[in-house]
């Protein structure tokens, strides 16, 4: 499903004209195949975010391939890589990403917005996601009127209302509690078993790396696989 | 996106910065009204002068000048030429025509020419019918009024001295006759211009028709046109009494009218080519409007200035939304919103700034357009005692609907320019910076 191959970038840091080269991602190669969930995991500075904003096409890598469902996207146009996101992934981020102007059901609705689809199509499909991940009866809530929990739901159903085979997940629990981030994990599983869904989850806490079939560390720019 | 989610995405934004986005639209609507306001003094003078012009004289109307008189072969070949309706030739007499009427007199202008051309020419009278036998005449406007007798002489000078008094001018409408003139008959003597104020013999003529009033308040005619039949036999009785030759007694003008005011130029052309000295009061128009059009270029140019102040404030909030929006703007780059659509909704929120600011603009040009040519007059009139400016023949403001183009596509452009910027720093707007931002 996705193939990375000997992945490099180099940061620029410092004062214009006395720059320090820090290599942040030396050479990545690993695959993640349909139906996984795999995890990445390292400690800050590791390059592990670099990578998810390559693989997402927030950010050019300097070299390497990139190919999601056979589709090289490492050379992308920002329009292009735009509307590749748009279809193939779903993104849930650590610090939930809601639009605070619009309530649950709007926060869901946007990317069917984006993709164009009419008024009767996106509510029917929103409030069947709704049902399934248990918002109904926050539909019309606003994100600050809302649990961490309940948030990273609306993230998570915003993320899945396209039907993406991929889903990207940044720090998926960083902002929530513990029991909170059981049902979140449970809520990853489930989507995973029951959807097929594929996960790529970059986080630097080893309890969310146990739901994942495989896991890569991530050392000082470099990935090396490690037993389940 | 369908376009009218973009246009919801629109309308959110601005409900949620209400205050600023109406500052903004306020200072776009000042700047389009100053700029429309401005204009509409040069389309309205321009207007005014136009039709003082085109009233004082007739359009299709084309003077022959110069020494040489036309002759009867010429008159023929330019009466046979394309969209020419008639040549008028109007005679002149060099002498002041004395009317005597009952105990009544008065002296006027004579004036000679072929009735029906004459008729053609001037079209409907006040009253009466054009001459149809020699002694017949026609009269203008004026004539009974200024046909006079001693008392009344008396009258006028007291009331003149009076309103002199006071500042003012008495025209002498209150005096004269009253009744109708249509069948009565006066007796007209000729006073030559020569300074010796001999009258001739006097002749009776039929009052058949009554001219209609000129076209100015202040214009007073007491002509009387008759057929230029009647040219010898003033000639002979002219003659016995003066000295002066035939030519001299007797000056022809020549105008040319054409069918139609789109056919003067080229009959204007013909003529000119064949060596004729003629003018045409539509070549003054043309100048005329060469001076307008530079000077309504320069007003808008003006105009367009404070527009541009305008666009400042359109920039200053485009800008503030972006930045406002960093992180909303990263997370719809995130989740798959192309660069191309961010750019268009900030476009398409400068636009609404600038349309909605140039719509309320054009109400409120239109209001103090309005409101000045009502006011204006009555204002000067105050300041300066002069009654010329009470009517309403000055427009002190005009706005035809190709201002309100011009000015609504200068306005809502400049808006477009304005927002560009800002939009197109939206789209380069870093998703992962936009992310981190703290919410």
């Amino acid at each position: 499903m996705i193939q990375v191959e000997n992945l490099q970038h180099t940061f620029l840091i410092g004062k214009r004209g006395k720059e320090k080269q820090v290599p942040v991602l030396k050479g990545v190669n690993f695959e993640v195949n349909k139906g996984e969930i795999v995890a990445i995991v390292g400690k800050s500075g590791s390059g592990k975010s670099t990578l998810l904003q390559v693989l997402a096409g927030f950010m050019k890598a300097e070299q390497g391939s990139i190919k999601v469902n056979g589709k090289e996207t490492a050379h992308l146009t920002e329009t292009e890589s735009a509307a590749f996101r748009l279809r193939q992934f779903g993104f849930i981020f650590q610090n939930f990403q809601l639009m605070p102007g619009l309530t649950a059901f709007e926060n869901i609705e946007l990317p069917l917005k984006l993709q164009g689809l009419r008024k009767a199509m996106r509510k029917e499909k929103v409030k069947k996601l709704m049902d399934k991940v248990g918002l109904t009866e926050v539909a019309d809530h606003y994100p600050n009127e809302l649990s961490g929990g309940q948030q990273q739901r609306v993230s998570i159903a915003r993320a899945l209302i396209t039907n993406p085979p991929i889903l990207l997940a940044d720090e998926p629990t960083g902002s929530l509690d513990s029991e909170t981030e059981q049902d979140i994990l449970l809520l990853i599983q489930s989507l995973n078993r029951e959807l097929g869904l594929t996960f790529v989850i970059i986080t630097h806490d080893e309890e969310v790396a146990t739901i994942a079939h495989r896991r890569f560390r991530m050392y000082d720019g470099e990935l090396v696989k490690e037993e389940a | 996106m369908l376009f009218k989610d973009q246009l919801d995405f629109v309308t959110q934004h601005i409900k949620k910065n209400k205050l600023r986005v109406f500052m903004t639209i306020l200072a776009a609507t000042m700047g389009c009204a100053f700029l429309i306001v401005l204009a509409s003094v040069g389309f309205g003078l321009q207007e005014s002068l136009r039709n003082e012009i085109l009233s004082n004289e007739t359009v299709t109307k084309i003077q022959v000048y110069g020494d040489k008189q036309l002759t009867e072969e010429q008159v023929q070949e330019i009466k046979k030429m394309e969209h020419v309706e008639t040549v008028l030739e109007t005679i002149s007499v060099n002498a002041s025509a004395q009317s005597f009427f009952e105990d009544r007199d008065t002296t006027s202008n004579l004036i000679l020419s072929d009735m029906q051309d004459f008729e053609q020419v001037n079209g409907k009278l006040a009253k009466g019918r054009y001459p149809t036998k020699s002694n017949e005449i026609v009269v203008g406007y004026h004539f009974a009024q200024t046909l006079l007798n001693d008392t009344e002489r008396d009258v006028i000078a007291e009331k003149s001295k009076k309103a002199e008094a006071e500042g003012t001018y008495y025209d002498g409408s209150e005096e004269g006759y009253k009744e109708s003139l249509l069948g009565k008959n006066i007796d007209l003597s000729l006073v030559p211009h020569t300074g010796t104020n001999d009258e001739t013999q006097k002749m009776s003529y039929t009052i058949v028709g009554v001219m209609e009033k000129p076209s100015y308040d202040w214009m007073v005619d007491n002509a009387i046109h008759m057929d230029k039949e009647q040219k010898a036999v003033l000639a002979e009785n002219l003659s016995t009494d003066s000295n002066m030759a035939e030519d001299e007694l007797f000056y022809s003008e020549f105008n040319i009218y054409a069918d139609t005011l789109e056919n003067v130029k080229p009959i204007l052309e013909k003529l000119k080519d064949k060596g004729y000295s003629v003018f045409s009061v539509t070549e003054q128009l043309e100048q005329m409007n060469v001076f307008f059009l530079v000077l309504k270029i320069g007003l808008i140019f003006v105009g367009t200035i404070a527009v541009l102040i305008a666009s400042i404030g359109i920039f200053n909030t485009m800008t503030m939304a972006v930045t406002e929006r960093t992180r909303e703007i990263g997370v719809l780059k995130a989740i798959g919103a192309s660069p191309k659509l961010i750019q268009r909704l900030f476009l398409m929120e400068s636009t609404f700034i600038g349309i909605f600011g140039t719509l309320i603009a054009v109400v409120i040009s239109y209001a103090i357009s309005f409101a000045a040519n009502a006011a204006l007059p009555l204002i000067l009139k105050a300041a300066t005692g002069e009654e010329a400016f009470a009517t309403n023949d000055i427009t002190f403001s005009l706005i035809p609907w190709q201002l309100v183009i011009i000015a609504a596509a200068i306005s809502v452009g400049v808006a477009m320019i304005s927002g560009y910027r800002p939009a197109r720093k939206a789209t380069k707007i870093d998703v992962i910076q936009a992310l981190r931002q703290e919410l």
